[in-house]
C-alpha cells in the first residue's frame, strides 16, 4: 500500500544537523512492524513521515496504491497539496499518539466517533461496538480530562480503528503507562489490528515487548558523521 | 465541505473554553452596547427634532414678500416642482375677507384659498363646491356654528361712494381644529375668492348672480400671491434659492431646518469619531484573542490536522469560534441597548410617540453585519496562522 524508497528527512541548522535514511519501507495489509530505537533516534519523525503530516526531503520515492487509488505522494508534498494528503490521511491511517492525542473538548464517544463524522460513515453502533471490545464502554460521555492515562490510551486506539483505515501507527503508546497496562493496550491492538487484517506500525524502545507479541522490528540505527551531521539509518533487525 | 461538523466541533471547543468565551463576548458587548445607546440617542434626537418640523405646516410654508404679479401659468408651473408639496393662488388681501351673519353675531373674516392637497386641512376634504367652506375653530365658536350649519355671507364694496353689498349663502362643510390655524378664517375654493375680488372690483359675477358692470374683454387674472408649502424639509431649501435666483422675495423657515440639520451632522460626527476608536480597539482585542486562542489551541488544531481535516477546517474553527462571540455579544449588547433604551425614553418623555432614544431595525441590521464583519476580519489572522500550522510540530510539544 505505501511504499517509500530511498526517503529522507533532514532536521536541524549547520553543526547541529539529523538525517533520516529510510532506504526502503514496504507498508502491506497484515504487517506488523515494531520500530525499535533509543529515545531521540528518530522514531516519531519516521512515524510522521509514514503518516503524511511531515514533509520528506526532495528526491526519493512515495507512493500510496491499494489497487484502487494510486497517488506519488512525494509529488503532492513538492505541490503542496496539503489538503490531498489530508485526505487520504483522514481515509486510511489511524495515529496513536503517546499521550494527549484526544481533544479535550469532546466526549469519549465523540473523540472516537470523529473519524468516522468527518469521512461521513455512519456512526451508530460502531462506536459501542470498539468501546466494549477496548474496555471503555462505561467511559463513552466522560471528557478525557477525567480519564487515566491508560484508559486515555484505549479511547485513542478506538479513535485510530473507528474508521477501518487500512494502516494504524502507534507512537510509544505503552511509554507513559504502568507495565500492567502497557501489556493490556499492546494486547489490544496487536489483536485488534489482527482481527481487522490492517498494517500495523508500533514504536517502541522496548524490544522484549515487541518480540513478545511477534513484530517484525525494524531498527533505527544512529550514526555520528565527522561534520556534526547525525544519521538515523532504518534497518532490518537481524 | 462538512460545515456542520466544523460548526459544532467549535462551538463544543467554545462551550468547554466557556470562561474565557464569556469574557470576550462582555468584552465585545462592552464596546457594542454604548455604540448602540449613543447612535440611538442621536438618531432619536434628530428625529424627534425633525418630526415636531415635519409636523408643523407652518415650517413649510413658503411666504412670497413684497408686491409681486403672478399669472395662473407660473403658479402650475410651481405646482409641477418636485420640491413644491401644495401650492394655490392668492387674490388680493384686502378682497379677502367676508362679513359672516352667524346665528347671534356678525363675524368679519379673511378668506383663504384652498383645494386638495393643502396641508392645513390635516387629510379632511376640500370644499365640495363653490358654497362649501370650512371656518377655523376660532371663527366658528365666534359665530356660534358648526360643520354641517350654514351662513350668510356678505362682500361689500363702494361703487361712486354708495356701499353695496353682496351676499352669498356657505355651507359649513368642517371646523379646523385651532392647531391648524389660529385666527380667524375661512377657507374656500379659489373660485369664491375670485368672486370677491372680481365683485369689489365693480364687476358682476353671473355665477353668483351678482350685479355690476360687464368686465371690458377677456384679460388674464393676476395674483400678487400664493400660498406654497414645500413637500418636505429639503423642499424648504431648495425652493429658498429657486425663489432667491429668480429674484422674488421670499420668507421661509430654511434657518429653523438648517438648524436640526446641523445638530444631525454633528452629533453624527460625534457618534461616528467614538464609534471608530472603540471599533479599532475591539478590533485589535479580538485579533490578539483570536491569535491568542490558536497558540492556546496549537495542539488540538494539528490533531484535527492530524486526523485528516482539511486547511479550511481549521480556519473554519478559528473563525466560527469568533462569529460565536460576535452573535453573542450581539445579542447582549441588544439586551443591554433595550434597558437603557427604556430607560432614557422614561427619562426624557415629552410627547406620545416621541422616543429620546430609538433605533431602527435596520440600524441592528447594520449594527449586526459590521460586527460580524468585523469579527471575521479580526480572526482572519488567526485562521491563515491555524491553516498553516504543520501538523507535525503541535503533536508532542506541548
Amino acid at each position: 500500500m505505501l511504499s517509500l524508497e530511498a526517503i529522507s528527512k533532514t532536521r536541524g541548522a549547520d553543526g547541529q544537523r539529523y538525517r533520516l535514511e529510510i532506504p526502503a519501507l514496504q507498508l502491506r495489509a497484515g504487517r506488523r512492524i515494531a520500530l525499535i530505537g533509543a529515545s531521540g533516534s528518530g522514531k516519531s519523525t519516521l512515524l510522521d513521515l509514514l503518516a503524511l503530516v511531515l514533509s520528506p526531503d526532495p528526491g526519493g520515492v512515495q507512493r500510496w496504491d491499494d489497487g484502487g487509488q494510486c497517488l506519488d505522494l512525494a509529488a503532492l508534498w513538492q505541490q503542496g497539496r496539503h489538503d490531498e494528503l489530508a485526505a487520504l490521511r483522514a481515509r486510511a491511517f489511524g495515529y496513536v499518539l503517546q499521550t494527549g492525542g484526544l481533544l479535550g473538548f469532546l466526549s469519549v464517544r465523540g473523540n472516537i466517533q470523529l473519524p468516522r463524522e468527518l469521512l461521513g460513515l455512519p456512526v451508530e453502533g460502531v462506536v459501542e461496538q470498539l468501546a466494549e471490545q477496548l474496555g471503555i464502554a462505561d467511559l463513552l460521555e466522560r471528557l478525557p480530562g477525567r480519564l487515566s492515562v491508560g484508559q486515555r490510551q484505549r479511547v485513542s486506539i478506538a479513535r485510530a480503528l473507528a474508521h477501518r483505515p487500512a494502516i494504524v501507527l502507534a507512537d510509544e503508546p505503552t511509554a507513559s503507562l504502568d507495565p500492567l497496562n502497557a501489556e493490556r493496550v499492546m494486547q489490544l491492538l496487536v489483536e485488534q489490528a489482527a482481527a481487522r487484517d490492517l498494517c500495523l506500525v508500533i514504536s517502541t524502545h522496548d524490544r522484549a515487548l515487541a518480540e513478545r507479541y511477534g513484530l517484525t522490528a525494524l531498527q533505527l540505527r544512529v550514526e555520528q558523521q565527522r561534520d556534526g551531521l547525525v544519521t538515523a539509518r532504518l534497518t532490518e533487525h537481524g | 465541505m462538512r460545515l456542520a461538523l466544523f460548526a459544532r466541533l467549535a462551538w463544543q471547543d467554545y462551550r468547554c473554553d466557556a470562561r474565557l468565551s464569556w469574557c470576550a463576548i462582555l468584552a465585545l458587548a462592552a464596546v457594542i452596547a454604548p455604540l448602540l445607546v449613543l447612535f440611538g440617542l442621536k438618531f432619536g434626537l434628530v428625529t424627534t427634532l425633525t418630526e415636531r418640523l415635519e409636523r408643523d405646516p407652518a415650517v413649510r410654508e413658503i411666504i412670497p414678500l413684497g408686491g409681486a404679479r403672478f399669472n395662473l401659468q407660473s403658479i402650475e408651473a410651481l405646482a409641477l416642482r418636485e420640491d413644491v408639496g401644495f401650492v394655490i393662488p392668492r387674490t388680493r388681501q384686502i378682497a379677502a375677507t367676508a362679513d359672516l351673519q352667524g346665528p347671534g353675531q356678525m363675524l368679519t373674516v379673511e378668506m383663504l384659498p384652498t383645494a386638495d392637497g393643502d396641508p392645513l386641512l390635516d387629510g379632511r376634504p376640500a370644499p365640495a363646491d363653490t358654497h362649501a367652506v370650512l371656518l377655523s375653530q376660532s371663527a366658528a365658536e365666534k359665530l356660534g356654528v358648526a360643520a354641517g350649519d350654514v351662513l350668510q355671507a356678505g362682500f361689500g364694496r363702494r361703487v361712486a361712494g354708495q356701499p353695496q353689498v353682496a351676499q352669498a349663502s356657505l355651507r359649513v362643510q368642517a371646523v379646523l381644529p385651532v392647531t391648524a390655524f389660529s385666527r380667524d378664517a375661512l377657507f374656500a375654493p379659489l373660485s369664491l375668492l375670485e368672486a370677491a375680488e372680481d365683485y369689489r372690483d365693480g364687476l358682476a359675477v353671473p355665477a353668483f348672480g351678482w350685479p355690476g358692470e360687464r368686465p371690458a374683454a377677456q384679460r388674464e387674472r393676476v395674483y400678487p400671491s400664493f400660498r406654497l408649502y414645500a413637500r418636505d424639509l429639503e423642499g424648504v431649501e431648495s425652493l429658498r434659492q429657486y425663489f432667491q435666483q429668480s429674484h422674488q422675495a421670499v420668507a421661509t423657515q430654511a434657518e429653523a431646518v438648517a438648524q436640526v440639520r446641523a445638530l444631525s451632522r454633528n452629533l453624527a460626527w460625534v457618534f461616528w469619531s467614538v464609534a471608530c476608536l472603540s471599533l479599532a480597539g475591539a478590533f485589535a482585542a479580538l485579533a490578539a484573542g483570536t491569535l491568542g486562542a490558536v497558540a492556546r489551541k496549537r495542539h488540538e488544531l494539528a490533531v484535527l490536522r492530524l486526523l485528516g481535516f482539511p486547511a479550511v477546517a481549521l480556519v473554519a474553527f478559528v473563525v466560527l469560534q469568533a462569529l460565536y462571540t460576535g452573535i453573542a455579544s450581539l445579542l447582549l449588547s441588544a439586551l443591554l441597548y433595550g434597558l437603557a433604551a427604556s430607560g432614557l425614553n422614561l427619562l426624557f418623555q415629552s410627547a406620545s410617540g416621541e422616543y429620546a432614544c430609538r433605533l431602527l431595525f435596520s440600524h441592528y441590521l447594520l449594527a449586526a453585519l459590521a460586527t460580524l464583519l468585523c469579527c471575521v476580519l479580526a480572526a482572519a489572522a488567526g485562521g491563515w496562522r491555524a491553516a498553516h500550522l504543520e501538523a507535525s510540530e503541535g503533536l508532542r510539544h506541548v
